[in-house]
């Protein structure tokens, strides 16, 4: 390199290496890095060549200056990184804050209603449950009941994504068949949907899944909690699932508006209320529960808009090898 | 003592929880006899003798699976245990150290009475043992190992008699995973819980209506399963 470049251009290159690695590595490396140039050009280039001596001293400022810019790039790199660590920091303490805001608010907006029947029903049979006809304290109470099924249901969710979000869930994996998950989501679900059509698309050959099978029950009881919610009666829920690669896709899709395209965008988005009229408010809330559910597995969950008109909420969970099961000789 | 009524023991710390249940067994013709706490319970279980025990997981003084084990020590009462949602892992405690079923708060008064109801007729059953089941158009004779679904003959294979004969051996009331998997594979499947998901699906193809929404071979999610049968 010596007798076609001038050694200031050598300088240059080796002060390049140690820009690169000072970027790379901030701090002792850098430093090293810079010692080592210094030393290698030195020795390599740097009259009388082969040692460590050194002719002309102004070659001394260039060894100086070599260390200087290991120094001061190593510093702004390190405080580049400080920088943004912290506003990472603040990025994750913000998000915690607005989870927590936004529990709250859930709290205090989606308990109120259900309080509210409450009491004033339950005032009802108390004060004057004699001149009330027997119909109408059955209506009462019945209506207490829904609404303290509802609140208690939107408790455990509250609790629930609480747990997620501070990681305090404990995903308890074992072979689980998702006809089974199906079957007991409806069975627990079946007051709920009452007025739905449900139909089922299942494979009878849909290979076993290693999940926590309470979790996905959960993930999938809100998806069906949330068609139940915001569609109106005697229409069609489809739930399908189906096996794609090395995933099962299970498909939770109604045919009636449901949500706004620029809702969908948000559908699973922490806490984002549906803006759909006379419905239930914890929708958000039951969505953002299954994303995190499916996420722990592995899996992910979105929305779409269905061609025909209506949604499609869907989540995937990763496939593992089933172990076998001893087959039994089919003698009859 | 000369109180020819069932006796439920209620161990519950929660005194509105106690004043419905009161009210609802009540109603039913039970009589019902109510502890605050836990190791209070387990002495009522033991001067009260009671025909069943409620007992609630979350009690102020000692772990309600603690009280099953005390009452265990002496006496095969069917208890059932009241739990909070997703507890499952403190359900299976509870069923380990011997409950034999749970509910899941918050409960309907119908669900409880039936769990109730399931339990005694189980200790009432015990030894003479009911070895015909009838599901839908479906009847299973445990004994002779045959199974039809109207006239039609349906083979089922020795495994799934086994499965069925378990489940049978607590109609009405769950039973774990472990404990199915013990009792037909063996101790050495204890935790082979895929082979009752494949064998529980061609039960259901083979006996359910409708094997997707099964009415009688019940899913208890990350628990266990549960027969009921149409006379239950």
């Amino acid at each position: 390199m010596h007798p076609r470049f001038d050694l200031v251009n050598i300088a240059m290159v080796y002060l390049l290496a140690v820009v690169i690695i000072a970027l790379r590595y901030p701090g002792g490396p850098a430093v090293a890095a810079s010692m080592l140039c210094v030393a290698a050009f030195d020795f390599l280039f740097v009259p009388p060549r082969g040692t460590f001596s050194v002719n002309d001293v102004q070659y001394l400022l260039t060894f100086a200056i070599m260390l200087a810019v290991a120094l001061i790039i190593s510093r702004l790199v390190r405080s580049v990184h400080r920088q943004a660590e912290a506003q990472a920091s603040l990025a994750i303490e913000a998000e915690t804050e607005r989870i927590r805001s936004a529990l709250l608010a859930s709290i205090s907006h989606d308990l109120r209603t259900p309080l509210a029947v409450m009491s004033g029903a339950s005032s009802s049979l108390a004060e004057s449950g004699e001149r009330l006809s027997a119909s109408d304290r059955q209506a009462l109470a019945k209506s207490i009941f829904d609404q303290a099924r509802d609140m208690s249901e939107h408790v455990a969710k509250i609790l629930q994504m609480t747990r997620l979000e501070t990681g305090a869930i404990k995903v308890d994996r074992d072979w689980a068949a998702l006809n089974e998950i199906v079957g007991s989501v409806l069975a627990r679900l079946s007051e709920r949907l009452a007025e739905h059509r449900v139909i089922l698309e299942l494979p009878d050959d849909l290979p076993l899944v290693r999940v926590d099978a309470t979790l996905i029950e959960q993930a999938l009881a809100n998806l069906l909690e949330n068609c139940a919610k915001h569609t109106p009666r005697g229409t069609v829920v489809r739930v399908r699932a189906q096996q794609r690669e090395r995933e099962i896709i299970v498909t939770v899709e109604d045919y009636s508006g449901g949500l706004s395209d620029g809702e969908l965008e948000h559908v699973f988005a922490k806490f984002h209320h549906g803006r759909v009229e006379g419905s239930g408010t914890d929708v958000g809330l039951g969505l953002a529960i299954c994303r995190a559910i499916v996420r722990l597995h592995g899996g992910q969950a979105w929305g779409e808009r269905v061609p025909a008109g209506g949604t499609a909420l869907h989540f995937t969970l990763p496939l593992e090898d089933a172990p076998s099961v001893p087959l039994e000789p089919t003698s009859a | 003592m000369t109180d020819p009524r069932p006796t439920l023991l209620v161990v519950e710390d929660e005194p509105e929880i106690r004043r419905f249940l009161r009210a609802a067994f009540g109603v039913e013709g039970y009589r019902v006899v109510e502890s605050t706490a836990g190791r209070r319970g387990a002495i009522d279980a033991g001067t009260h003798q009671p025909d069943l025990a409620i007992i609630d997981l979350g009690l102020p003084d000692v772990d309600g699976i603690d009280v099953i084990r005390r009452i265990r020590k002496w006496s095969p009462m069917p208890i059932i245990v009241l739990s909070a949602r997703l507890q499952e892992q403190s359900k299976i405690e509870a069923l380990d150290a011997g409950a034999d079923d749970y509910v899941t708060k918050p409960f309907g008064v119908n669900e409880l009475l039936a769990r109730v109801r399931a339990a005694l007729r189980h200790t009432v059953r015990t030894g003479s043992g009911t070895l015909i089941l009838r599901f839908g158009d479906a009847i299973v004779d445990l004994e002779k190992r045959t199974a039809h679904r109207g006239a039609e003959k349906v083979h089922l294979t020795p495994i799934e008699f086994r499965l069925l004969t378990s489940l049978a051996a607590h109609l009405g009331m769950v039973v774990v995973h472990r404990q199915l998997l013990t009792e037909v594979w063996g101790p050495t499947h204890a935790s082979d819980t895929h082979y009752l998901r494949i064998y529980m699906k061609q039960l259901r193809d083979k006996l359910e209506i409708d094997p997707l929404r099964p009415r009688y071979l019940l899913t208890e999610t990350g628990i266990g399963y549960r027969l009921v049968t149409e006379d239950h």
